[in-house]
């Protein structure tokens, strides 16, 4: 019921009413455009991906798969996308999400525009994630390929969560590294958070964390969480393996002296469905080696 | 029952005061870490919270005797390795070398700092070194010059923004340790320059006699000066490597070391280090113990960055402007020749600028490569395009008016709106709106801009009152509130928030999200102000004479003073408003005007505004097509275009 409220809110105050109309959103859209990695993986994984979607090498680097089609167009940065190359693209729907709604004026000009909410002021990525996916599906005509996506996903958490029940692990803590010194932790709210929770896992990270599911701290602070296991995942900053790692605090954490670090590829932190999959297969992959 | 203390012991009794709050704001932050006997307690202790508190020890001292050794070279009580650009240019060599030459920085991470903190340094003294090092200009070249840098190192974060949040953690300054390698590496250095600053007492000493008396005693003033400015550099370089901008702390250490009555170099020596160690680590104990209670992290360095503003306005009352006693060898400034022809120079400047808004509403870039849009394309595009256009010419115009109205009132070359605060004011209220109204339309972010702005202005006005006046004083103050503004960013985008990158884009001036009715609104704004602008050209012309020979010829200097900046704060503020605080638009296009030699009021006027809106159109246009698909915000491309020619145009005047 929550969700959906959120998500009548999300229509709402996107001014699906008044700017889409009947016309807008009707017929299935063909021609897709999203400024947000998370909407196009899961576009991708229905099998509609984007014509475009920005920063296609950061695309590489963050989300790796499912990757882009080869003749997906680079729309420059996901906070000012170029406008002219969107609207020479002839899209028939736009997906933002919340903090680039301050486009929507600008983008509602060239096609019918929505902005759709997964990890802001949600609390519960993966089940807004979920209906998102549903929405996307509808919105793109492919109903049937996003509840597919919503078992799939469902199922593979499923069986990591069955293959962590098994030999339970100690609680997880998850972070990216920022630099020799700091680090973010991802605690309640943020997806790696939630898929946690769903994984039958502990969070190791259990202080308060801001709006956004993470907090930046100093790495001394990784010390309350001692006893979790650390997962960190690419791309690594260069003063990861030169300066942290190094160092003899972060060598006499519990989890260093236990050999429980663990540094999986990468997936994305605003994911939606497929990096929530993703991320559980690597984390049973590494904690518990089949 | 009045306790007296002895003069001499002040400083030491402030010194105490500062230790015992840091002894126990340190035993609240140590105090877990104690009651604990795990072993991990003790690797805690010993390779994080106890190389934290001596780091922030080593810092201070080093940020310290720096600070006192710029205040006694340049004779300014505003110098410090923030204020004339030492630790500004070490950030911006360190996050050049970041995204370019990664390699670098895990050996050569000091010299890296330190070339890119000389050369700014270097920068301000050439700046100011034709009127004299007089203490005002140079405080504010080097305040321009950090600026600058910022400018720069915010840009390189927004093209590349995989390493963004390092780098603001970074940037923010944190004291957070793993090991004893900060100390390490600072101790010997530090204690070497303090060595050699104290082997330099007595020739610095003798500087205080004045340039003529100490010569004759035989000392080698510009060897003197050399070597204690490259301790002063390297010393403070060596900080910002290791630490990140801690921002103000070099300013704070001797101020506070004069207000208790430091008077003496060798006290200064004494008791500047001291009080800064003392203050840097009170107040970074203080956050340790604040963090725990937060889920962000809370960076020393803007910590101490927020005390920053106050302790200029403080200082700046006690400032008076002086040229220093240091003769400066040298040809006599050339002064320029009024054109002939001051009606063709500006009918070209107006063609060229006819012809930049031609180019950028139909010569573009698009997924097959470059296209010229005419016919049907162009009357599609318009729409897009037209704003950007309108918005660009009629910000730049604004700017470049202020810029040269400021530059005529304050005789500084230097004065533009970017200075003068109301930028950053408007860029505050922004701040706000965007953290405190999320889901705020533009109109409310629009509306605490203006308020903001608006905010400022009154400060200034009310300081003018007070101050009968002077305008290098507002440009300070409007500097400080510059430098909270950057101080309440950092503090804002350290955690990493993509809130952060709207913000930095819009700081840098982006033209992106312009639409008609603003760009209209921006264009009328400008049109009505420029209107007001022919009545204040007797004033402009009169105000360059100096305040005794305007005075003499009837010029109520205080009241054109404050109509001059309402005037330059509205412009700054409409301008502020689409391309955001920092362009420097204001800044350059006087300088562009006087280049052909438009110098009356008259024709410098009409020139800088087509100057200023030319820079702006074809920075807007560049924006757009250089990185294609990306966009570089307009101001920061006018920044980058223009910064390195005013900078040649000052040095060769």
């Amino acid at each position: 019921m929550r969700h959906l409220l959120a998500f009548l809110c999300i229509l709402i105050c996107s001014g699906w009413g008044n700017s889409a109309g009947a016309d807008g959103f009707s017929a299935p859209a063909r021609r897709v455009i999203t400024l947000d990695w998370g909407v196009a993986e899961t576009l991708v994984a229905l099998g509609a991906p984007p014509v475009g979607v920005p920063d296609i090498k950061g695309y590489a680097d963050w989300v790796a798969d499912p990757p882009l089609p080869p003749g997906t167009v680079n729309l420059g940065s996901r906070f000012e996308p170029n406008l002219e190359l969107i609207r020479s693209l002839k899209p028939d729907l736009i997906i933002l999400i919340p903090f680039q709604s301050g486009l929507e004026p600008l983008l509602r000009r060239i096609a019918p525009t929505l902005t759709l909410s997964v990890h802001q002021g949600v609390g519960q990525p993966y089940a807004a994630a979920q209906e998102a996916t549903r929405t996307l599906g509808r919105l793109v005509g492919r109903e049937a390929e996003a509840e597919a996506l919503i078992l799939r996903t469902d199922a593979t958490l499923a069986d990591s969560r069955a293959r962590f029940s098994a030999a339970p692990p100690p609680p997880v803590l998850v972070a990216a590294v920022a630099d020799a010194h700091h680090l973010w932790v991802f605690g309640q709210g943020s997806l790696y958070g939630d898929l946690l929770m769903r994984l039958g896992l502990r969070n190791g990270w259990t202080d308060p964390v801001s709006d956004w599911g993470f907090s930046a701290v100093g790495a001394d602070r990784l010390a309350g969480a001692g006893d979790s296991s650390f997962v960190t995942l690419r791309p690594l900053p260069p003063d990861f393996e030169t300066g942290l790692t190094q160092s003899p605090l972060w060598n006499a954490l519990p989890f260093v002296q236990a050999r429980r670090v663990h540094v999986l590829p990468p997936v994305l932190m605003f994911g939606m469905l497929p990096s929530s999959a993703r991320f559980a297969t690597l984390l049973a992959d590494a904690l518990v080696p089949r | 029952m009045t306790l007296r203390v002895p003069p001499p012991l002040r400083p030491a009794l402030l010194c105490l005061l500062l230790f015992t709050a840091t002894a126990g704001m340190g035993s609240l932050a140590l105090h877990p870490l104690l009651e604990d006997s795990r072993p991990l307690a003790e690797i805690l202790l010993w390779q994080g919270a106890v190389p934290r508190l001596v780091s922030a020890v080593i810092c201070g001292y080093a940020l310290g005797l720096s600070g006192a050794l710029f205040q006694h070279i340049l004779r300014n009580r505003l110098a410090s390795p923030d204020t004339v650009g030492a630790a500004g240019g070490a950030q911006l060599a360190l996050a050049l070398a970041l995204l370019f030459a990664p390699g670098l920085l895990t050996e050569g991470r000091f010299a890296v700092a330190f070339a890119g903190s000389a050369a700014a340094v270097a920068a301000v003294l050439a700046l100011s070194w034709r009127r004299r090092l007089d203490p005002m200009p140079l405080i504010l070249s080097g305040l321009i010059i950090t600026l600058y840098t910022g400018a720069v190192s915010a840009a390189l974060i927004l093209v590349n923004d995989g390493y963004l949040a390092s780098l603001f953690l970074w940037g923010s300054g944190s004291l957070v340790q793993t090991d004893w390698s900060l100390p390490q590496t600072l101790t010997p250095l530090v204690a070497v320059c303090g060595l050699l600053a104290w082997a330099l007492l007595r020739p610095l000493s003798l500087l205080d006699l004045g340039d003529d008396a100490a010569r004759s005693l035989g000392v080698p003033l510009t060897l003197i000066r050399l070597a204690a400015l490259t301790l002063a550099v390297t010393l403070s370089a060596a900080v910002v490597a290791k630490a990140g901008v801690l921002g103000f702390v070099g300013l704070a250490g001797p101020a506070l070391a004069y207000v208790s009555g430091a008077r003496t170099l060798r006290q200064s020596l004494l008791w500047s280090p001291l009080l800064a160690t003392g203050l840097l680590a009170l107040t970074d104990q203080s956050v340790a113990v604040a963090g725990r209670f937060v889920p962000d992290l809370l960076p020393t360095g803007a910590a101490t960055a927020v005390f920053g503003a106050p302790l200029i306005l403080m200082l700046v009352r006690t400032l008076r402007s002086h040229p220093a006693q240091i003769t400066t060898p040298g040809t006599p400034a050339r002064s320029r020749l009024p054109t002939r022809h001051p009606g063709r120079w500006l009918l070209a400047l107006g063609g060229i600028t006819l012809l930049l808004v031609l180019t950028a509403l139909t010569v573009g870039r698009g997924a097959e490569g470059w296209t010229l849009a005419l016919g049907d394309d162009f009357s599609d595009l318009l729409p897009w395009r037209l704003p950007r256009v309108l918005a660009a010419a009629a910000a730049g115009l604004m700017l470049a008016l202020a810029g040269t109205m400021l530059q005529r009132l304050t005789g500084n070359p230097l004065a533009g709106p970017e200075v003068l605060g109301v930028t950053s004011g408007a860029a505050m209220g922004m701040l706000i709106s965007l953290y405190a109204f999320p889901a705020a339309t533009g109109g409310t972010s629009t509306g605490f801009a203006a308020l903001g702005a608006l905010g400022v202005l009154l400060a200034l006005l009310w300081l003018n009152r007070r101050d009968g006046g002077s305008t290098d004083r507002i440009l300070l103050a409007g500097i400080a509130v510059g430098a909270l503004f950057d101080a309440l960013t950092s503090i804002l985008t350290a955690d990493g928030d993509p809130r952060a990158v709207a913000l930095l884009n819009w700081t840098m001036g982006s033209t992106y999200r312009v639409d008609m009715p603003d760009a209209l609104l921006t264009g009328g704004i400008a049109l009505a102000l420029a209107a007001v602008t022919p009545l204040c050209i007797r004033w402009l012309d009169l105000l360059p004479l100096g305040p005794e020979g305007a005075r003499s010829l009837g010029l109520n200097l205080q009241a054109v003073r404050l109509r001059l900046l309402v005037l330059t704060a509205a412009l700054s503020a409409a301008a502020t408003l689409v391309i955001g605080p920092l362009s420097f638009i204001g800044l350059m296009a006087p300088h562009l005007a006087r280049l052909p030699g438009l110098l009356s009021a008259r024709t410098q006027l009409a020139g800088a505004a087509l100057s200023g809106a030319g820079l702006m159109l074809a920075a807007d246009w560049i924006s757009r097509v250089a990185v294609f698909p990306f966009q570089i915000p307009a101001g920061l491309t006018a920044t980058l275009i223009g910064a390195p020619l005013v900078l040649l145009l000052i040095s060769r005047e």
